[in-house]
This record gives structure tokens, sequence and C-alpha cells, in this order.
């Protein structure tokens, strides 16, 4: 199973993924048609400048699932087939449990909506939008290494 | 081939049934229920209650899954006691059952105040089980516009809201001198009133009430200051206590829920307990407690699911918490979310932005976070609770923790979590 990863060395902190990212999940796809839609589009990932490097932030899938464990509304469910943590829209009730239980605080609440917002690897595309937008290639968009014994 | 019997089919039940099934293919997983329905999400009752959420999205598990994972359900029957010595659960029925292992995730039901009259009244309720909203929701549409709500917890707040979005009158009459006493301190739980209150919720505090007025049906209630308050329905959220009754006749060692070990096992062996009638560490204040939690009860149904079926799987504790949102204002508990005066060892870091809605604290001790009060502002909730969870000394980051761009970066590798983010 491929997932992001950052190597933040590479990080300029441009943003260009959250741009990216927000424009993917956007209902135009269109910046400037974008930035005037009610549910605005948010970034999912989030690039935060710790100790003077500048670190992205987003939903891993964890294999301990600790959201999904969390939610109280069944919206968030393990894809057996995927390993891709999905989020039912329509079941979600914005109670907020999978931002209090993730502990990358990779899961953003969209108060406008009452939504969370959470990486969803840009899931029917090939490649993730912040992958191929990023001018450093700063992210890498790989299988995940075996688990470390 | 084994027999697995799980009593109560809820968060706790269900996690278990799917951790039997995921370690044992074949052996026989019975679940008994005393309610009618197939898993249903419980939290989302009051949800159910105010409109927002329809039956088919209060499903947990439709009944389709107990086939699909040769799940045994038994509704509508209630497990009167259970014979430790001849594993065997009996029924009210009669009828009985013989396990190897037993779950006992009987849950927890509202407590109804002592020594009230009108309690019987009709238009008196608790709001636990779905029967409980579609009972009151079906009484709606015959009763006067104004209701009352007696406690100002979780759930009797989420009741006041769903009866407020239904379109009646509501007063929620609370003892204490502020709402959520069980899981926020004052300042947080204002922010929460003023909310509750400017969308036409009222709060009356410092009052109990001292009587159900009316002779069959309810006519109102009056409080122990002599005042009365009329209205023709009462719900009743004063707290929950764990189901223990078949855990105590059965001899199982008791506190205020089940008391169970690091396995989540009984004190009688092949007996576990899980969920909000299972008592265990509580890793925040560092003793054992009663974490009536829907995430707490997935995770331990779960790992005593896994150890049923012999896969040792340790339980490392809870932490009480709890997510709430009201009218926009979401508001987020972790652990110890009040200094009580005699703690002097304990040390607070807060902010408050009256302009922007914010307010965060963080209580401290000895460096390792064992607390927190997130209002208005919850993104970086979860950290703070894998830094509990982790005992982690944050004493280097202490004038970082409540900044805004506070994030992951600055903890990763310093918590137990093992995903790999950053090469
Ligand atoms: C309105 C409301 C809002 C809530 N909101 C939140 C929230 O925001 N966040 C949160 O974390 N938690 C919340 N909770 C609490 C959460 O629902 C519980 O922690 C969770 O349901 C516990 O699951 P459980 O499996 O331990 O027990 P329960 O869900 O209580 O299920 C136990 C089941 O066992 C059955 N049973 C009991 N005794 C017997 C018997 N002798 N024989 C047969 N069956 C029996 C019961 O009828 C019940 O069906 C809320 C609860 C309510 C009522």
């Amino acid at each position: 199973m491929k997932n992001l990863y950052y190597v933040f060395k590479k990080c300029v902190g441009c943003k260009t993924c959250e741009l990216s990212c927000a424009l993917a999940h956007s209902q135009s796809g269109e910046l400037s048609e974008a930035l005037k839609e009610i549910k605005l589009s948010l970034p999912r990932t989030t690039v935060f400048a710790a100790t003077g490097e500048n670190y992205p932030v987003s939903c891993r899938h964890c294999k301990e699932q600790k959201c999904v464990s969390a939610c109280m509304a069944k919206a968030l469910t393990r894809d057996a087939a995927t390993g891709m943590v999905l989020h039912d829209e329509n079941r979600c009730v914005g109670c907020w449990m999978c931002v209090m239980v993730c502990p990358y605080a990779a899961i953003r609440p969209n108060r406008k909506i009452k939504l969370p917002l959470r990486c969803d690897r840009c899931k029917d595309k090939d490649q993730p939008a912040c992958v191929k937008a990023c001018p450093t290639r700063a992210i890498l968009w790989e299988e995940e290494p075996e688990p470390k014994k | 081939m084994k027999q697995f019997v799980i009593i109560g089919n809820s968060a706790a039940g269900i996690a278990a049934a799917e951790s039997i099934r995921q370690n044992d293919k074949s052996s026989k997983i019975t679940i008994i229920s005393d309610e009618g329905y197939a898993a249903y999400c419980r939290c989302l009752i009051s949800y159910y209650l105010a409109g927002e959420v329809s039956e088919e999205n209060v499903v947990y598990r439709p009944e389709s899954f107990y086939k699909e994972n040769n799940i045994e359900l038994l509704l509508n029957k209630k497990a009167l006691s259970v014979d430790a010595d001849k594993n065997r659960v009996t029924l009210a029925d009669k009828s009985q059952i013989g396990y190897d292992a037993l779950l006992i995730a009987t849950g927890a039901s509202p407590k109804f105040p002592q020594g009230i009259k009108g309690l019987k009244n009709k238009g008196v309720f608790g709001l636990r089980s779905l029967k409980d909203a579609k009972d009151i929701s079906g009484l709606l549409p015959t009763v006067s516009d104004s209701a009352c709500v007696l406690g100002g917890g979780l759930v009797g707040l989420k009741a006041g809201y769903a009866l407020n979005k239904r379109g009646l009158k509501v007063k929620v009459i609370v003892k204490s001198s502020q709402v959520l006493s069980q899981m926020l301190d004052a300042c947080a739980a204002g922010l929460i009133q003023s909310k509750l209150e400017e969308n036409g919720i009222e709060i009356v505090m410092g009052a109990d009430a001292a009587q159900i007025l009316g002779d069959n049906q309810v006519k109102g209630i009056k409080l122990d200051s002599g005042k009365e308050i009329a209205c023709s329905l009462v719900i009743v959220g004063k707290g929950v206590s764990p189901n223990i009754d078949i855990g105590k006749e059965a001899k199982l060692k008791c506190a205020e829920g089940i008391l169970t070990d690091n396995h989540l096992q009984s004190s009688v062996s092949g007996i576990y307990a899980a969920g909000d009638v299972c008592e265990n560490i509580d890793v925040s204040i560092g003793k054992t407690a009663v974490n009536a939690l829907w995430p707490v009860a997935v995770e331990q149904g779960r790992i005593a699911g896994a150890n049923m079926t012999g896969k040792a799987c340790l339980y490392d504790g809870s932490v009480g918490m709890n997510s709430i949102e009201f009218f926009g204002l979401p508001v987020i508990s972790l652990g110890v979310y009040e200094i009580k005066n005699d703690a002097a060892s304990l040390e607070k870091l807060e902010m408050f932005d009256e302009k922007r809605g914010i307010y965060k604290k963080l209580i401290l001790k000895e460096g390792v976070i064992i607390g927190a009060i997130m209002a208005g502002d919850i993104r970086n909730s979860g950290l703070f609770l894998s830094l509990i969870r982790g005992k982690v000394n944050v004493a280097v980051l202490k004038d970082k923790l409540l900044l805004e761009n506070f994030s992951y970066p600055h903890i990763a590798g310093m918590t137990k979590e093992k995903e790999q983010m950053y090469v």
C-alpha cells in the first residue's frame, strides 16, 4: 500500500501542497471559483514550521485506526482491501471524536460544514495532487516500509 | 470448537465479537441483548430525537453483519444470572447457555434520583436507548410545548438540545454551579452555557427537582426552592450507573464497575468485562475508574475479545475524555480538567481569547500533561491525548504547547506513535 512521506529537509514551506490539495478537493477545480465555494475546500495537508524546519502533516491511514474506533457514528471505516480509512460524509455528525483521538492532529475540523478534513490520498486519482504540485519534490508517494520488528 | 457468549450488543459487545471472529473463524459466538434491535449508535439517539439523523444512519451493524460473521444474536432476551462454577448463563426465559469464555458488556443505565415523587408519571424519561428516543419522539405531538431536563451533564444537555431543535421550550435544571461539571471547568462551562442560552435553552442553576407534579401525567416539576415549573415532559439526565448486577451476583470483584485486570479479565477466570460496565486503570488519575465512553468501550471490547480466544493482548488503561459541540462551539476535555485546591504539585497553562471565543488549558504534573480543555479551537486535542497517554515529559515544550502553530512535528518521536511521516 502506498503512503505519503515527506523529505522535510527539502520542504521550503511554500504551501503549494496545501493549495493544490484544496483545489483538488474543491467542486470547480479552479482557484478563482474554488475560493467562492460555500463549502470552502480546505487543505488536508498542512505544513508546520517546527524547530526551524518545515514539516507537512497528513493522515497516516494508521493501522491502529484510533479514529475508526472512536467514531460513534460509524462514518469512519477501514477498507480491508486498500487499507485506507474511509469517511462517509452522509453518516458523519461532526462530533469531533476523531479529532480528539488522532495522535498526529492530522484530522482537522472544518467547523463551517461540520465535517472533519483528512487526507483521502486523492482516492480516485492515480497520484495525490500534492505530490504532483510540490516544486521541490519533497513529497514521496511510495510503498509503505515493512513494519519495524 | 469453543462457545463464546457476550452479554450486551453494543459498542463493547460488537468490538469483542469482531475481534473473536478475526482470531477464530469457526467457534460459536452468541450475543445476548435485552433490546430489540441490531446494534445501533447509542450516542446518536439524541441526534435522532433532534431530527438530525435518520433511523437508517443510527444503525451500527445491520442484521446481515451477524449472518456474515456467523454470530448468533438473541434479541429481547435478558441474561438473569451467571453460574461461574458451571460456566452457564441463565436467561429470563429460564433457558441456559454454556460458555468457554464470557464477556459481560452490559453497559450502564440512567440513574433516577431516589425519593422524588412522581418519577413514574407518564412523560418522565431517561435517554439511554433508541426506544427511549422513539418513545419521547412519539409523545412530542401530544405534549405541551415545554420540557424540563434534570441534570446539566452531557446527556442532559444533548437531550435539551434535541428538544430545543424540535421546537420545545426547554429548561435545564442544574444542581451544581455550572453545566458539565464532570468534564469541564467553570470557564469552559460558561462558554457552553452562553451558547445554549443564546439559542433559547434556559439553564436553571443551583436548583434540584424535589417533586414531579401531576397524578398520572406530568404537569410540571417542583424545585427544592419550592418554585413550580409547568411542563409535560421531563428528561432525567442524572448520570448513569454500570449494570453490574449479574457480575456481583456471580461474585466478581466490583467497585463502581466490574474490576478487570490488564487483560480485561474479571476476578473470575474466563469471565471478562468491557465498556461502560468495566472498571480499569485511568491513566490520567492513576487509579481505577469507569470511563463510560464509546471509544473506550470499543477498544476494551476488541482487547477482551482477543484475550477470550487465548491471544494475550494487554490493555493499558483509558483516559476520561469527551468531545461536544453545541451551536457551533466545539469543546474537548481530556483527563484531569481542574486543579482542586489541595493539589499544589499541579501546574496550569492557559490562554483565553474572549473575542474569538477560544479557551485552552493544560494541567501538568511534574512536567507531564495529565489533562486538557480545548474550547473553540480543538485542533491539537489528539496531540495532547497522545502526550497524556505516553506520560511524556513536555517541560522543554512548555512555552509552545498552546501556540497556534503547535503541531505534531514538535512531538514527533516523543510519543509512542508508530507510523512514519518523515524521511
Ligand atoms: C444520549 C447519549 C449520548 C452519548 N454521547 C457520547 C459521546 O458523545 N461520547 C462518548 O464517548 N460516549 C457517549 N455516550 C456513551 C456511550 O454511548 C457509551 O459509552 C457506550 O454505548 C458504551 O457501550 P457498551 O457496549 O459498554 O454499553 P451499552 O451501549 O450501554 O450497551 C449495553 C447493552 O447491553 C444490554 N444489556 C444490559 N444488561 C443486559 C442483560 N442482563 N441481558 C441482556 N442484555 C443486557 C443493554 O440493554 C444494552 O443494549 C452517550 C450515551 C448516550 C445515551
